[in-house]
């Protein structure tokens, strides 16, 4: 990645859907729209945020998942075996759709492909593929068919495989797998989600990405550095970089997606906050090991915040870039 | 045998019904209706969710826990000493809750539960029995800034929920539930834990049942059934090791136990004769007019028509083992 800056830029996955597009998807859910009245509009916002992130400076994009409502409801959408229970509360007054495995999962047809390739039309920057990983979607669906979780990991690991190779077929560089339900038990289940990790990018030459947040990230370090990835992204920034002590202790030996900004909170972080961020994690890692990105998807933000916090965040890396050549860039 | 609820229940109804209880927490938050517009809100569907209990055929309903954001926070809003943190995995399930923190000595302050019992306890025709986040579990589940130790953290709140416990007394509910997932992942803190329900039972008359899931209670059953406890739940889907616990250490014959046996965190429906078979197993140990028959733990891990699902089962269940046994 040869003409990536120092401290590339990017983001998580998610941003969020402009209102013309949340007034569509509650129509289409009442039947009082076309789904291909409904796919125009999700095309327009996807041009909408391929071109903010340009203007931004961003240096790898994402399509910004226009398409998709709940990151596992989706592909479990598109996957054989699946059915939609119904809503579940998660905190607060948050529910998600939890689906549930009826029968024997797999790939019907490409999932995300199109949407990589019309999102990467849009642009010269690289676009990440963007999919959810065969662990999580096991653990927040419900499963009614499989006598053990392991063998609906295991099956889902080789979907979401056949996926992957799909996507860098397609031309994607950059292939990010989220696994944010990685440490929900991280002694009994951490080698099974591994074990799927390896299925999902075998044979990949695309650079890899796992995101995993929120949850107790020490109780998977140091064996989270076995997954089969090039890169973990992780949510330091809602913690205050505490994770940087973990770190400390056994070095990092992947690049680190860091996330400087809280996807969580509506402040829009400054640039010199972001700066900090990063001097402060380069006590723990090399420069070259670092991308620079939000702690989580930004869907949740509005717009006007989310592009706030990411004109501070690209900024923030651009000023760090500046002091590390002019050699004044300390880690602290 | 008594069929019974043993927590929360899902607040918002399956689509394309409303979903009025979270349509109102939204107004709350953006300020557009007032906390007792909120309450109202509530009141209507905890009858809602007692009234799913009772019509499924339950002999004993809790309230849903409907105006129960968590169960931890739920209980330390209302005492003094805590501030409340940021979001915090519950146990091993895809549920978040807000972590309360210890900044200074922690204290009851007022009643927590009764007046949320008083109501349930007038909407409902069958008996109800009050939950209550066990001292353990709820200083497990927070963080301590201000005790020098995780045991005088325990104890502080033990002594605190005593008095939550005698305020429940003075209404004499049939049973009240203490839960304690946590100890099951800390069997070395059995010897606090016996002090800390020692302070957390002093002088309370009403009967109380030590509720565990999600996990077994290996090397703890002994000790539990040796506590001034009325009953004793356990959960046999996340923890079947418990079928060994129980054939090996046996169960007390002065003691109810709480069989958790419907998978209150899969759709799944298991079929009468499984939970039939189940019975039979535990009926060589413990005597089928002592069992408490429930859920593994609270519903809300489903959608509500899944819980409704589990809770017509458990009756089910009772009818047809009560004409096995005719």
């Amino acid at each position: 990645m040869s003409e990536l800056p120092l401290f590339p830029t990017t983001t998580v996955g998610s941003f969020p859907k402009p209102p013309y597009l949340l007034e569509a998807r509650r129509k289409w859910l009442r039947g009082q729209i076309e789904p291909e009245a409904l796919r125009e509009l999700e095309r327009q916002a996807t041009r909408e945020w391929i071109q903010r992130q340009e203007e931004l400076g961003l240096d790898v994009l994402v399509d910004g998942e226009m398409y998709r409502g709940d990151m596992v409801a989706y592909f479990a959408d598109e996957l054989e075996g699946f059915a939609i229970a119904g809503l579940v509360r998660s905190y607060g007054n948050r529910y998600y759709p939890k689906p549930v495995v009826t029968g024997p999962v797999g790939r019907k047809r490409p999932i995300t492909v199109d949407w990589f390739r019309f999102a990467q039309s849009l642009t010269g920057k690289p676009v990440k593929g963007m999919l959810t990983g065969p662990y999580t979607i096991a653990e927040w669906s419900f499963n009614e068919y499989y006598p053990t979780r392991r063998e609906l990991v295991m099956e889902l690991a080789r979907a979401i495989h056949e996926e992957a190779v799909d996507l860098e077929r397609a031309g994607a560089r950059f292939i990010q797998i989220d696994e944010p339900a990685i440490h929900t038990r991280p002694d009994e289940d951490f080698d099974l989600a591994r074990e799927a990790m390896e299925i999902v990018t075998e044979g990949l030459s695309a650079y890899t990405i796992t995101h995993v947040c929120y949850g107790d990230v020490p109780r998977i370090y140091p064996k989270m550095l076995d997954l089969p990835v090039h890169q973990i992204d992780l949510a330091l920034k809602n913690e205050d970089f505490a994770l940087l002590e973990v770190f400390r202790k056994h070095p990092f030996t992947k690049d680190i997606g860091l996330g400087v900004i809280d996807a969580h909170s509506h402040r829009v972080e400054s640039p010199e906050e972001v700066l900090d961020g990063i001097r402060r994690s380069l006590a723990v890692f090399a420069p070259e090991q670092v991308y620079v990105s939000p702690d989580c998807g930004l869907k949740t933000r509005t717009t006007e915040e989310a592009v706030g916090k990411l004109r501070s965040m690209v900024e923030g890396a651009r000023r760090a870039r500046e002091e590390l050549r002019s050699g004044t860039l300390a880690p602290r | 045998m008594r069929t019974t609820h043993v927590g929360s229940y899902p607040k918002i109804p399956d689509l394309p019904a409303p979903g009025r209880w979270r349509t109102a927490a939204e107004k709350l938050q953006r300020g557009e209706i007032t906390r007792e517009e909120f309450r109202r809100v509530e009141d209507e569907v905890t009858r809602e969710a007692i009234a799913d209990q009772v019509e499924a055929g339950l002999d004993m309903v809790t309230d849903g826990q409907i105006r129960w954001e968590d169960g931890q926070t739920y209980f330390a809003r209302r005492m003094s000493g805590f501030s409340i943190n940021g979001l915090q995995r519950w146990f091993d399930t895809n549920v978040y809750y807000r972590q309360p923190v210890a900044e200074g000595p922690v204290a009851w302050r007022e009643a927590i539960t009764v007046e949320d019992y008083r109501f349930a306890r007038a909407h409902s025709p069958k008996p109800v029995r009050p939950v209550v986040t066990g001292p353990y579990t709820l200083a497990r589940l927070s963080q301590n800034r201000y005790y020098r130790s995780f045991g005088e953290f325990v104890l502080a709140l033990a002594r605190a929920l005593n008095q939550e416990l005698h305020a429940l007394d003075a209404e004499a509910p049939p049973l009240v539930q203490v839960d304690e997932p946590a100890i099951l992942h800390h069997r070395e803190d059995l010897p606090l834990f016996r002090e800390a329900t020692a302070a957390l039972l002093e002088g309370v008359r009403s009967p109380v049942a030590l509720y565990t899931y999600f996990g077994d209670a290996r090397g703890l059953l002994s000790a539990f059934a040796e506590m001034p406890f009325h009953a004793v739940g356990l959960d046999f889907v996340a923890g079947p090791r418990n079928w060994e616990v129980l054939e090996a250490e046996g169960f007390p014959a002065d003691r109810r136990l709480g069989f958790g046996i419907l998978d209150a965190r899969n759709t799944r429906l298991e079929t009468v004769d499984e939970v039939l078979r189940a019975l039979d197993r535990l009926s060589r140990v413990v005597s089928l007019d002592r069992v408490d028959l429930g859920p593994s733990a609270g519903l809300e891990f489903l959608p509500r028509r899944a819980a409704r699902a589990k809770l017509v089962r458990l009756a089910e269940v009772k009818r047809a083992a009560l004409e096995v046994t005719r």
